[in-house]
C-alpha cells in the first residue's frame, strides 16, 4: 500500500489555505477578548506595515533594490493628506489618488532608472528617496515641511475597532492579490529577470517593461499603505518616510526571509509588534530589536522563513528515509 | 568678504572630516565587500569616550585623544573579528548586523547620557589674525590633523606593503588570494585604520561642534554620498567628490533656502549617476 505524505495530494494543498483562514477568523474575533485600544493600534501599524514591506519584496524579486520605498509611502501619504485638507476631498477619494500619485511616480522613476541594475539601481534609488524628502520639505506650505503635517480627515474618528477591521480587509485583499501576483506569469517573468536578465532578454522579455511594472506596481501598493496611515494617523512627517525607514523596511525583509512571500510578514510582526508590546521596558527597547536581529543573522542565514521552509523539508526527508529504510 | 573667508574655513573642515569618514567606510566596502553602516556609530561613540576621559577622568585633550584612538581601533579588531569576518561578501546579513550595532549603541548612548547636550573641551584656544580676518586656531588644527592624517593614509595605501596588499585585494580578490596575500590580516588592518580614523573625526568634530547620539546618521549619509559619488573603489575619487560635495553644501544655500539647496543637490547627484553611474572614477562592478 502507497503511503501518502501529508504535504503531497489534496490534503497538503489545503494546508496554507486553511491556516490562513484560520489565522484570519481568529483576527476577526480578536475584539471580542481583547479591549486594549493601545493594542489596535499596534494591530493597524503592523497591518498597514506588512502591505508597504510585503510590496518592498514584490520589487525586489524583479532583481530591483529600491532603497526609495518608504519614500513612495510618503508620496502616497502626502499626496493623499494634502488634497483631503486643503482641497476638502473625502479620504475615500484621496486614498486611491494617493496611491495612483505614488504608483505615477513610481513609473516617471522606473523609465529611466531601468537602464541601471544592481548596486547601482540601490543607489541611484536611495538617492531618490532623499530627494522625495527634501521636495517635501522643500513645498513647506502645503505639506508642513520638517515639523509635520497635522489636521489630516480621518477615516472614522477616534475608535481603533472600525480602522482596525478595515486594516485587516485592506491588507488581506492586497496579500491575496499580491501573492496571486508572485506565481502567475508576470511573478515569474520578474524571478527569471532577477536571475539572469540577458538569459531573460535573449528569450523575448522586454527587460525595462517588466522592470518598471514591478516598480509601479509595488508603488501603488506602499501609496495605498501610506494614504490610509495619513488619514489613519491624522498627523504625518518626514522622518516615517526617510533613509532610515526603508533601511527598516529591508531589515524586515531579510530577518523574516526574503525568499519566502511570508518572509516580510514574520519580519513586521517579530521587529516593529514585539518591541511595541514591550512598551512597558521603555528605553530598553531597541536593545530587544537588536538581540533579534543579531540571533537571526547568526543562526539563520535565510532569515525566519528560511529556517522554517529548511526545517520542513528536513522533517520530509526524514520521514521519507524511514519509510525507504522501513520498506527494504 | 569675513563671511566668505568663514564659509570656505567651514567647508574645508567639513570636507576633510567627511573625507577621513568616507575613506575606512570605503576601504571596508572594497576590501570586504560589507556595507559597514555602523561607522556612524563608531564616529558617535568615539566622540563619547573622549568626553568621558576629558571631563570625568580630567585628562589633557590630547592625551585623552590618544587614548579613545587607541580604544577604538582595539574595539575595531573585535568588530572585525565577530561581525565582519563570519559575514564576509554578504551584503545582506552584514547590513542587519550593523543595524543592529547601531542600535545597541545609541541606545546605550541614550541611556547613559540622555538626551542632553555635550561638548568636548576645545583642544587649543585663541584666534589668528590676518588683517581684518581671524581664524580661530581650533579650526586650524581640526583641518590641520583632518588634512595630515588623509596625506599620511593615502601614502599608506599607495606605498607600503599592507597598503598595496589592500589594494590587490579591491581589485581581484581570487587573485590577490591566489598570490598568498593573508585577507583575514590585511581586513583587520583596514578595519583599525577605518576606526582609528572615524575615532579621530568624531573626537575632533565632537569638539569643534556638540555631542548627540545620533550625530553618526548625519555623517554617515554624507560618507555613503561621497563613496557612491566618487566610484566605489576608488580612492582619488573620494577626494574630488568630497571637494564636489563641499562646494555644492557651500554655494547653494548661499542662494536657496536650505530645503531647496538639498533638492537641487540630490536632482544634481542623480543626473550624474544616471550618466556616469559608476560614479567618477569607479570601474564596472558585478
Amino acid at each position: 500500500m502507497k503511503l501518502k505524505s501529508p504535504f503531497t495530494g489534496n490534503r497538503g494543498k489545503m494546508i496554507k489555505p486553511g491556516a490562513c483562514a484560520g489565522l484570519l477568523i481568529i483576527l476577526i474575533a480578536c475584539p471580542l477578548f481583547i479591549k486594549s485600544p493601545y493594542l489596535f493600534h499596534i494591530f493597524n501599524l503592523t497591518l498597514i506595515y506588512i502591505i508597504v514591506a510585503v510590496s518592498f519584496r514584490t520589487i525586489m524579486t524583479s532583481g530591483q533594490l529600491p532603497l526609495s520605498h518608504a519614500g513612495f509611502m510618503g508620496v502616497g501619504a502626502y499626496a493623499s493628506a494634502t488634497a483631503a485638507k486643503w482641497l476638502g476631498w473625502t479620504p475615500w477619494i484621496t486614498i486611491p489618488f494617493g496611491a495612483l500619485v505614488a504608483m505615477g511616480v513610481g513609473v516617471i522613476m522606473g523609465y529611466p532608472f531601468a537602464r541601471l541594475r544592481a548596486v547601482y539601481y540601490a543607489m541611484i534609488s536611495l538617492f531618490f528617496g532623499m530627494l522625495i524628502i527634501s521636495s517635501v520639505k522643500a513645498f513647506d506650505t502645503w505639506t508642513g515641511g520638517a515639523a509635520g503635517l497635522t489636521g489630516i480627515p480621518t477615516l472614522f474618528g477616534y475608535s481603533k475597532i472600525p480602522y482596525y477591521y478595515f486594516f485587516l480587509l485592506l491588507t488581506s485583499v492586497c496579500l491575496l492579490a499580491l501573492y496571486r501576483l508572485e506565481f502567475s506569469r508576470t511573478g515569474v517573468t520578474w524571478k527569471a529577470i532577477a536571475q539572469s536578465h540577458e538569459v531573460a532578454a535573449s528569450v523575448g522579455i522586454n527587460e525595462a517593461r517588466y522592470r518598471i511594472l514591478a516598480s509601479a506596481i509595488g508603488c501603488l501598493f506602499a501609496g495605498l499603505a501610506g494614504a490610509t496611515y495619513a488619514h489613519y494617523n491624522g498627523v504625518i512627517g518626514t522622518t516615517s518616510f526617510g533613509l532610515m525607514a526603508t533601511i527598516l523596511l529591508l531589515i524586515y525583509v531579510i530577518v523574516g526571509g526574503a525568499g519566502s512571500f511570508f518572509g516580510p510578514i514574520i519580519g513586521v510582526v517579530l521587529l516593529m509588534t514585539i518591541p511595541e508590546l514591550l512598551r512597558g521596558l521603555r528605553e530598553y527597547v531597541p536593545y530587544i530589536s537588536a538581540a533579534i536581529l543579531l540571533i537571526v543573522v547568526y543562526i539563520m542565514p535565510k532569515g525566519v522563513a528560511g529556517l522554517a521552509n529548511s526545517l520542513l523539508s528536513w522533517f520530509t526527508e526524514l520521514r521519507k528515509n524511514r519509510r525507504t529504510s522501513n520498506a527494504s | 568678504m569675513e563671511l566668505i573667508i568663514g564659509t570656505f574655513a567651514n567647508v574645508l573642515i567639513l570636507s576633510s572630516m567627511y573625507i577621513l569618514v568616507a575613506l575606512g567606510f570605503a576601504l571596508l566596502f572594497s576590501i570586504m565587500g560589507i556595507l559597514h553602516v555602523a561607522h556612524g556609530a563608531v564616529y558617535t561613540i568615539s566622540g563619547y569616550i573622549c568626553y568621558h576621559l576629558a571631563q570625568a577622568v580630567g585628562l589633557n585633550g590630547w592625551l585623552s585623544l590618544a587614548l579613545t584612538v587607541v580604544v577604538v581601533s582595539s574595539f575595531g579588531l573585535l568588530l572585525e573579528r565577530l561581525c565582519f569576518r563570519p559575514f564576509f561578501g554578504e551584503f545582506d546579513r552584514s547590513l542587519v548586523v550593523g543595524i543592529g550595532l547601531i542600535l545597541i549603541i545609541q541606545t546605550t548612548m541614550v541611556i547613559t547620557r540622555g538626551q542632553e547636550s555635550l561638548s568636548i573641551p576645545s583642544f587649543v584656544d585663541g584666534f589668528l589674525r590676518y588683517g581684518p580676518i581671524s581664524v580661530s586656531h581650533e579650526r586650524l588644527v581640526t583641518f590641520a590633523i583632518g588634512a595630515a592624517l588623509l596625506l599620511v593614509l593615502v601614502w599608506f595605501i599607495n606605498n607600503t606593503k599592507p597598503g598595496l596588499q589592500m589594494r590587490a585585494i579591491a581589485q581581484d580578490f581570487r587573485g590577490a588570494i591566489m598570490q598568498g596575500i593573508n585577507i583575514n590580516w590585511i581586513s583587520a588592518i583596514a578595519t583599525v585604520i577605518a576606526c582609528g580614523s572615524a575615532a579621530v573625526a568624531g573626537c575632533l568634530m565632537g569638539a569643534y561642534l556638540n555631542l548627540n547620539p545620533f550625530m553618526g546618521d548625519h555623517v554617515l549619509s554624507k560618507a555613503l554620498i561621497l563613496v557612491i559619488l566618487g566610484g566605489m573603489g576608488s580612492m582619488t575619487g573620494l577626494f574630488y567628490a568630497g571637494l564636489v560635495l563641499g562646494a555644492l553644501d557651500a554655494t547653494l544655500p548661499v542662494f536657496f533656502s536650505g530645503s531647496v539647496a538639498e533638492v537641487i543637490a540630490m536632482s544634481v547627484i542623480i543626473v550624474v549617476l544616471l550618466l556616469r553611474p559608476t560614479g567618477f572614477l569607479g570601474r564596472e562592478i558585478t
